[in-house]
C-alpha cells in the first residue's frame, strides 16, 4: 500500500510539532500580555475619567466666574463704580470721506435718562468687580497723575489704569 | 498472596474513591457548565453589570453675538449618612491626623450654609440619610469633596444658569427643578434644547473598574443644540434700564420696548419691566413671569393713525396735499354722538401730516371714513393685527379685530385711531416696520436657528412677507410721519440730533369693565433714520401714575433708538426732511 519511502515522508516531524506547540505558547502569552495591558488601561482610563470629570468642575466654576463677571449687571455696576457716564450722543468718522458726523457733546450724568447703576435683577450674579482704593493708589503713584474723586460712587478714578478684579 | 491482597483491596478501595470523587467533581462540573449554565451565567452577569443613563446636556440659548443667555450647569445635593458618622482619620505625608466630628461640622457649616448647631443636631441620629443643603455650587461641592469625610456623600444634578439674569428673561422663559420648561422659548422650542439620553451598560470588577472586554451597549447620547436668538443682550440691557427706570419715576404698572431691524425683520430687543430672573422666577408676581409684548393686548390709541394715513395714501383717497377740516369736536350723525379731540382748538385745516402732527382725531376720521370698511379690514389684517405672529410664541395674544361687518357705526370710527380694536406690542412694531420698509411686512424673527452640536441645522424661520402700501404710499406716509417729530407737541421731544425720526405718540385711554378710566397707554412708536430707515423702535408704557399724554414715553424711545443707531455705528441722515404742508392754523398743544 504504502511505499517505505512515503512512509518516511508522511512521518510527523519534530520541527512541525515543535514549531506548533512554541506556536501555540507564543500566541497565549502574548494573549495574555495583551489581556494584562489592557487590564492595566482599565484602571488607567478610569483615573483619567476622574481627572476628566474634576477638570469639568473645575472648568465650569472658572466659566460660571467669567459669565458673572461679563454679564451687564456687573459691567453697569463696574463702570457706574469708576465714575463712567453713558454719552448717548455719538460722533462718528468717515476715514475714506474725510468726515465727521455729529457734534461731540461732553457725557453729562445728571441730564442721562439711562441709570448708570444696574436696575436689572440677577440672582446668578456670583462675582463682581471690586475697585479697591488701596490699589488705585499705588497705580496712581507710578502713573504720577492726582487722582479725580468720582463723587457718587465714592471711588478714585485714575488715568485709565482699571485694576484687576477681585474675585470670590 | 496475602500482602499482594491486602494492597490489592488497598487500591481498590483508593481507586473506588478517586472514581466516586471525580464522578462527582464530573457531576458538579455537568451540573454547573450544562444544566444550570445560563442560570449561573446570569446571576454572575447580574452582579457584575450596570447600566448607566447618560443624561443628555440642555443646549445653550445665545444671543446674536454667541453670548450665553442659558446653560446648562451641574449642583449638587449634599447628603449625609448620620449611622456612620463618627471621627475621620485621614493620612496626610504618612502622618495619620483624626479629626472629630465637631471639627468636621465646624468647617462644613459655612459650605452648607447651617448654622454650627443646627448642622450638628441634623447629623445626630442613626438614619442612614440626612439633606445639608441642596443645589451647592461646584465650587462649594469642590471644597465639601476635599474635606474628604466618608459619611457624606452627594447627588449631581444638572441644573440651568442664566448668567445675564433678568437679561431677556421675558423671552427665555425658565425650567422647573426637575428640568421641564415651564415658560417662554425654553419651552416652545424644547425639542432642540432637550437632546436625547444616552444608554450604556457595560460590566464592572470588584472595584467598580470597567471590565475591559465587557460588552458595553450603548445607545449614543444626543446633547440638545444650541438656540441662537436674534436679540442683542447689551442692547436689550439697555432697554431694560431704560424701561426699569421710566416704571420705577412714573410708578407705572409696566412699560416694553421692542427694537425691529427694518431690513431683515429681525427682533433686537423686546424688553419689559418689570420682568422675570429666569434664575428666581418666584421672585415676581406671576403676571410678570411672561412676556406682555407677546401676550398682552391693549386698546393702541393715536400710534394708530399713522397706520390709517398709510391706508389713505395707498387706497389714493388722499395725497399729501389734500386737506380736511378737522374741529375740536364733530357730531357723528348717529344717537347724539361725537368724537374730539384732545385738546380744544379752533377748526383746522389739515393735511395726512397735518393730523398726525396734531394727532387730531377728527381730521383723521375725515380722511378715512368714506374708506370702505371691508377694505380698511383688509389693511388691518395685513399689517398683521387680529392674529399672532408667526413666531407663535407661548401664549402669544393674537389682539382683538372683529370682522367689519360687525363694527357699529361707533367702531367704525373708532378703529382709525386706534380704538374698538386691541393689538399686542409685537403687532404694532411690524405694523411700523411693513410702514419703513417700504410697505411690505416681514415675518418677524426671534431665533435665527437652532444648531446641533455637530454643526446640523434642527431649526431655521422661514420668512415670509406680505405688502401692505405701495412703494410711494409708504414712503410718503413715513415723510408726514417726520413732521410729528420735526414739529408736533410731544414728538419734538422725541427728536435725535443728526438722524432724520418718523414716529407717532400714543396716549390711549384705558378702558375697564366698559368705561374708559383716567389711567393711560403711552406709547412712541418710530423709525429712523428715515432717508434710510434701520430701526423700528415701539414703547409703551402702561398705566404711569398722573400722566396724560405721552411725553414720558418719548424719552425712552428717544434713549433706546439713540442707543441703537451707535451701537450699530449708523451714520447720520445726510439729507433733510421733504417739505410737506401740514396747514396749520391755531397753537401747538402740549398734549397728544
Amino acid at each position: 500500500m504504502l511505499s517505505a519511502q512515503d512512509a518516511r515522508k508522511l512521518k510527523p516531524s519534530m520541527v512541525s510539532a515543535l514549531v506548533l506547540v512554541l506556536g501555540l505558547v507564543g500566541v497565549l502569552a502574548l494573549q495574555l500580555m495583551l489581556n494584562m495591558i489592557v487590564t492595566q488601561d482599565a484602571y488607567h482610563l478610569r483615573s483619567l475619567e476622574a481627572q476628566k470629570r474634576d477638570l469639568a468642575t473645575e472648568v465650569q466654576i472658572i466659566q460660571e466666574e467669567v459669565a458673572s463677571l461679563g454679564s451687564p449687571q456687573n459691567l453697569a455696576d463696574a463702570a457706574n463704580q469708576l465714575g463712567m457716564v453713558a454719552n448717548p450722543s455719538s460722533v462718528l468718522l468717515d476715514i475714506e470721506n474725510n468726515r465727521v458726523f455729529g457734534e461731540p457733546t461732553p457725557a453729562d450724568g445728571d441730564r442721562s435718562i439711562v441709570a448708570s447703576a444696574n436696575l436689572v435683577a440677577n440672582s446668578a450674579l456670583g462675582s463682581t468687580s471690586r475697585f479697591i482704593t488701596a490699589s488705585l493708589s499705588d497705580a496712581e503713584l507710578i502713573a504720577g497723575v492726582s487722582s479725580e474723586s468720582a463723587e457718587v460712587a465714592g471711588v478714585t478714578l485714575q488715568s485709565g489704569l482699571i485694576p484687576a478684579s477681585p474675585t470670590r | 498472596m496475602g500482602a499482594h491482597a491486602k494492597y490489592s483491596k488497598r487500591l481498590g478501595i483508593f481507586a473506588f474513591m478517586l472514581v466516586a470523587i471525580v464522578a462527582a467533581l464530573g457531576f458538579r462540573l455537568v451540573d454547573f457548565q450544562v444544566v444550570r449554565a445560563e442560570e449561573i451565567q446570569e446571576r454572575s452577569l447580574e452582579r457584575r453589570e450596570v447600566t448607566r443613563t447618560l443624561t443628555a446636556l440642555r443646549g445653550n440659548i445665545v444671543d446674536a453675538n454667541g453670548q450665553v443667555l442659558a446653560k446648562t450647569v451641574f449642583r449638587y445635593d449634599i447628603n449625609a449618612a448620620p449611622k456612620n458618622v463618627g471621627p475621620v482619620r485621614t493620612n496626610v505625608n504618612g502622618v495619620v491626623v483624626e479629626r472629630s466630628v465637631a471639627e468636621i461640622a465646624l468647617e462644613l457649616a459655612p459650605l452648607v450654609g447651617l448654622e454650627f448647631d443646627e448642622l450638628v443636631r441634623r447629623l445626630d441620629g442613626d438614619s442612614e440619610y440626612v439633606s445639608l443643603a441642596k443645589l451647592v455650587d461646584a465650587d462649594t461641592y469642590n471644597k465639601i469633596r476635599d474635606l474628604q469625610v466618608p459619611w457624606i456623600f452627594w447627588d449631581r444634578f444638572a441644573d440651568r444658569l442664566y448668567p445675564n439674569g433678568a437679561v431677556a428673561g421675558n423671552l427665555l422663559g425658565f425650567v422647573g427643578r426637575d428640568g421641564t420648561p415651564l415658560a417662554g422659548l425654553e419651552r416652545q422650542y424644547n425639542t432642540c434644547l432637550a437632546g436625547v439620553d444616552g444608554q450604556e451598560t457595560y460590566e464592572r470588577g470588584a472595584e467598580g473598574v470597567r471590565i475591559p472586554t465587557s460588552n458595553i451597549t450603548t445607545q449614543p447620547i444626543e446633547n440638545g443644540g444650541t438656540l441662537n436668538l436674534s436679540i442683542d443682550a447689551n442692547l436689550q440691557f439697555f432697554a431694560q434700564q431704560v424701561l426699569a427706570d421710566s416704571v420705577d419715576s412714573l410708578n407705572a404698572e409696566w412699560a416694553s420696548a421692542i427694537v425691529i431691524e427694518v431690513e431683515t425683520g429681525r427682533i433686537l430687543a423686546a424688553a419689559e419691566a418689570p420682568t422675570v430672573d429666569p434664575n428666581n422666577p418666584a421672585g415676581v408676581s406671576a403676571d410678570d413671569r411672561g412676556s406682555r409684548i407677546f401676550q398682552f393686548s391693549f386698546e393702541p390709541g393715536s400710534i394708530m393713525k399713522s397706520i390709517t394715513t398709510g391706508i389713505v395714501l395707498d387706497t389714493g383717497t388722499a395725497n399729501e396735499y389734500d386737506t380736511v377740516q378737522a374741529p375740536d369736536r364733530m357730531a357723528l350723525g348717529f344717537n347724539n354722538e361725537f368724537i374730539k379731540d384732545s385738546f380744544d382748538h379752533e377748526e383746522f385745516t389739515l393735511t395726512l401730516a397735518g393730523v398726525l402732527r396734531y394727532s387730531s382725531n377728527t381730521g383723521t376720521a375725515n380722511f378715512a371714513k368714506d374708506i370702505d370698511r371691508k377694505v380698511r379690514e383688509n389693511y388691518l389684517r395685513k399689517f398683521g393685527f387680529g392674529e399672532p405672529t408667526t413666531l407663535r410664541f407661548e401664549g402669544e395674544s393674537g389682539g382683538i379685530l372683529r370682522p367689519s361687518s360687525q363694527w357699529d357705526k361707533r367702531t367704525d370710527i373708532n378703529t382709525l385711531f386706534g380704538q374698538g380694536l386691541a393689538v399686542t406690542p409685537i403687532q404694532m412694531a411690524y405694523a411700523y416696520q411693513a410702514l419703513a420698509n417700504d410697505g411690505v411686512r416681514l415675518d418677524p424673527i426671534l431665533v435665527d436657528s437652532c444648531v446641533s452640536e455637530d454643526g446640523t441645522v434642527f431649526y431655521k424661520p422661514n420668512q415670509g412677507s406680505t405688502r401692505v402700501l405701495s412703494p410711494d404710499a409708504a414712503r410718503v406716509n413715513l415723510e408726514a410721519m417726520e413732521k410729528v417729530v420735526e414739529f408736533g407737541g410731544v414728538g419734538k421731544t422725541a427728536a435725535i440730533p443728526g438722524y432724520r425720526v418718523a414716529g407717532k405718540t400714543g396716549t390711549a385711554e384705558i378702558s375697564e369693565n366698559g368705561a374708559y378710566t383716567d389711567r393711560f397707554a403711552i406709547s412712541f412708536f418710530g423709525v429712523a433714520p428715515v432717508d434710510d430707515p434701520k430701526f423700528v423702535v415701539g414703547v409703551t408704557i402702561y398705566k404711569p401714575e398722573g400722566v396724560r399724554n405721552s411725553a414720558r414715553a418719548t424719552p425712552p424711545f428717544k434713549a433706546i433708538m439713540q442707543q441703537a443707531l451707535k451701537h450699530y455705528r449708523v451714520p447720520p441722515s445726510t439729507t433733510k426732511s421733504r417739505d410737506i404742508p401740514s396747514n396749520r392754523f391755531g397753537k401747538v398743544d402740549e398734549n397728544d
